[in-house]
């Protein structure tokens, strides 16, 4: 009885608790972005305004030098009308808000936070259902730091950009986590330092046009149509960055495309459709790029290039398991590119050769040649026969032949034969291996069953003992 | 002496003349499938095709531990171009044997003189070499997988069992073939040769074919796709491919136009493809053997 009454009065007490919570959400004020803007209109210049927590109706311009902080409690909502933010003047901190409901006409581009004028500091907030997200034309000496992006799921082309820089030398973009916009990008703004930001499911995750003298490092770019698209961009460093998974219609992990002085170095780039794509990087004649360390693994093509490509130095690479390892778009050569130097070149899963002093350095040059492959290369629309028997016959027909051998397209006279290690992409889905067990005995069951059908299956009866007077003859 | 009606002779209606049907279908069937689990070839096509589809698991396996990243699991890329070699040969051999074999040896008089039609006696064999063959996939199919489950875990069950149930498709598909060319043929050696023939240009021919044309004719990637399609070997490896990926992106051009213009219809086009490459060679089957003569 006693344990009764206390379930009840539990019962009770919870619903009473719900309920108040459930007013007080109803309850929520929602004020007008004038509130804001009269605090901001009664404080002096360079001081800070804590926001009180709320959510806010309307856009907000800010044209003081203020320091504004939501401490994560402050929503503001443009309802769909205009940018939500715009930062007219320089030295504005703008900290910890949600910032939504931006318009989405195009020839306004509305956005998140608008800044035109430098330097902003822009950290700490979440921004969704916004058509861009950050917008620097132009704020030198930035930072946009640990913000969360949400953009609108229209397609591509529609969407529009997460961060985008114009005219913005000298700013910090880091640890941001960018998800379903178009493009994180940035336009004539040299020396930056882009690190530790992660963007899935956009057009292209970072896009450099006429952008020199910056370090790209650890960022990540999960699934998006293409990774990092350099462009008429020199001097980039790109370290340490882990592309993975973008398969768009162009779909390159690493795009360069008329980039001098480009550095490419420990990166992962997995299972792109295309690992790396070189379009006349270097442009200038005697510009130079360096492609090593970098682990280039199960793409569709590990490095695809166009033909006049020329003074890459590409060793300490691990080409792995790629379906094509290196090509050329359309016909040619990549003899003018280094792929090994002082006796180092790369791994290659697909190297046929030996080393039989075991020094790491394989006994014969790497130098692929293939028919099918050379092939594909003259007629891209033969990939459809891709992983077909009569790929096979075409290859073993080249082997067989070697006057139709086509001429290799790059040689590595070093090649590694030390794979590396491959930590970075051990599978890291966890399922139930339940399931195919169950799958595999399930198969193996039909089988038998099959087989004890016949076993079961009694002989014909035989044409005996039909007639009972015969027997007695026998 | 005009016309003996050699052909079923009209019975009267009665209540059980489709379960009797059915039954004698269910006898031959049975018999067929007995037949060829206890043949010899059938036994060498197993053995070797179980064989080689473990090594084939194990071997793809052993190089890195990357299995259910990559956007094209080596294991199915290295048991599709097995199935694709094995798999129509097996069929088409077996098809071929069935009639032109009984035929030979001069049982098919026997058999057509027990009281069934001979569409019955035809679909009765077909059954049960489909059951027979499914059979024998399911050997290699099921120890294949318990090496993947051993060595990978559960990655990719559901494009597995996919891969599965398009190969029993194409399996279906070339019987069928197999069981035309039988009805065409006397002899039973003439009917291996037309097996082996229709395997060799189903297989290689038709697709360097339309290799050399795409080069010479510089075809577009709906005409590619169009003709390409046309071969119940390109529509089972389309088909396997897009149960792994969700896309044809791997084939390139031709892929990505197929995926982008037939979205998520695109899998069951690829089954209707094979579907009629079942039904059509079998349907003639059925006309050609009712017509022509019995020996």
């Amino acid at each position: 009885m006693f344990r009764l009454q206390f379930i009840a009065s539990l019962c009770v007490l919870l619903a009473v608790v719900f309920g108040v919570q459930a007013q007080e959400s109803h309850q929520s004020p929602r004020q007008s972005t004038d509130e804001i803007a009269k605090l901001i209109e009664l404080a002096e210049p360079g001081s800070t305004i804590v926001v009180p927590a709320g959510f806010y109706e309307g856009n907000l311009q800010i044209n003081k030098p203020i320091v504004l902080d939501g401490q994560n409690l402050v929503t503001i909502d443009a309802l769909g009308k205009g940018s939500v933010i715009e930062i007219m003047v320089g030295d504005v901190t703008l900290r910890g808000f949600t910032i939504r409901g931006s318009g989405l006409t195009i020839d306004q581009e509305p956005a998140g936070v608008r800044a035109v004028a430098g330097p902003v500091i822009i950290e700490n907030n979440h921004f969704e259902d916004v058509y861009f997200g950050i917008d620097l034309r132009p704020a030198a000496d930035s930072v946009i730091r640990n913000n969360t992006v949400i953009g609108m799921k229209h397609k591509l082309g529609r969407r529009g950009d997460g961060i985008r820089l114009w005219w913005s030398p000298n700013s910090i973009i880091e640890d941001n986590t960018i998800d379903a916009v178009r493009d994180m990008v940035f336009w004539y703004s040299e020396d930056l330092s882009v690190a530790r930001n992660r963007v899935t499911n956009s057009r292209y995750g970072l896009h450099f046009m006429y952008s020199h003298n910056t370090i790209l490092a650890d960022n990540e770019l999960i699934e998006n149509s293409v990774g990092i698209y350099l462009m008429y961009s020199n001097n980039i460093t790109l370290i340490g960055n882990s592309i993975i998974n973008n398969r768009g219609s162009s779909g390159y992990g690493i795009g360069l495309k008329d980039c001098d002085a480009i550095t490419i170095k420990n990166n992962a780039l997995l299972a792109n459709r295309v690992g790396m794509y070189i379009d006349n990087s270097p442009s200038s004649i005697d510009s130079w790029g360096i492609i090593t360390g970098n682990k280039i693994a199960f793409n569709e093509i590990g490095l695809l290039s166009t033909p006049i490509t020329h003074d890459n130095v590409i060793t300490n690479n691990a080409f792995v398991e790629n379906e094509e390892q290196v090509t050329v778009h359309g016909r040619g050569q990549l003899m003018l590119n280094d792929f090994s130097k002082d006796g180092i070149g790369n791994f290659w899963s697909s190297y046929s050769g030996f080393d039989k002093d075991n020094d790491g350095v394989g006994d014969f040059p790497h130098e692929p040649r293939s028919l099918f492959r050379s092939l594909l290369a003259r007629q891209p629309n033969l990939r459809i026969f891709l992983h077909s028997p009569a790929q096979q016959a075409i290859e073993l027909t080249a082997r067989a032949f070697p006057e139709l051998s086509p001429e290799p397209i790059f040689i590595d006279a070093s090649p590694l034969t030390r794979p590396p290690t491959l930590d970075l992409f051990v599978s890291t889905q966890t399922q139930s291996r339940f399931p195919m067990i169950v799958f595999s005995v399930g198969l193996l069951a039909i089988s038998c069953f099959g087989g004890w059908l016949v076993a079961r299956q009694k002989p014909l009866p035989k044409i005996t003992d039909t007639d009972p007077s015969q027997r007695a003859f026998v | 002496m005009t016309t003996l009606p050699i052909k079923t002779s009209p019975q009267p209606a009665a209540i059980g003349t489709h379960l009797s049907k059915v039954s004698s279908v269910i006898a031959f069937a049975r018999r067929e499938f007995r037949d060829a689990v206890s043949s010899r070839w059938f036994i060498l096509y197993t053995v070797a095709f179980t064989v080689l589809a473990v090594a084939v698991s194990f071997m793809s396996l052993a190089g890195s531990g990357s299995h259910g990243f990559a956007g094209f699991g080596r294991t199915t890329a290295g048991l599709l171009n097995l199935i694709m070699l094995v798999v129509p040969l097996m069929a088409l051999i077996a098809g071929a044997g069935s009639i032109a074999g009984e035929r030979e040896r001069g049982t098919l008089l026997y058999l057509l003189a027990q009281p069934i039609s001979r569409t019955e006696l035809l679909l009765g064999k077909y059954i049960g070499l489909a059951i027979a063959l499914c059979c024998s996939m399911c050997i290699g199919f099921g120890l294949s997988a318990g090496v993947l489950a051993w060595r990978v875990g559960g990655v990719g069950i559901s494009a597995f069992v996919m891969l599965v149930l398009f190969t029993c498709l194409l399996a279906l598909a070339m019987l069928s073939v197999g069981m035309l060319l039988s009805v065409l043929s006397r002899r039973s050696g003439v009917a291996t040769g037309l097996g082996l023939f229709a395997w060799l240009i189903l297989v290689f021919l038709s697709d360097l074919g339309l290799m050399a044309g795409t080069i010479l004719f510089k075809l577009r990637v709906q005409e590619v796709f169009a003709i390409g399609v046309m071969n119940p070997l390109q529509a089972f490896k389309m088909a396997v491919i897009v149960n792994m990926n969700a896309s044809l992106d791997v084939l390139g051009p031709v892929g990505m136009y197929a995926s982008q213009t037939f979205g998520g219809m695109l899998p069951w086009i690829l089954a209707l493809v094979l579907g009629t490459w079942t039904i059509v060679p079998l349907a003639i089957a059925v006309l050609i053997f009712s017509k022509r003569g019995s020996v």
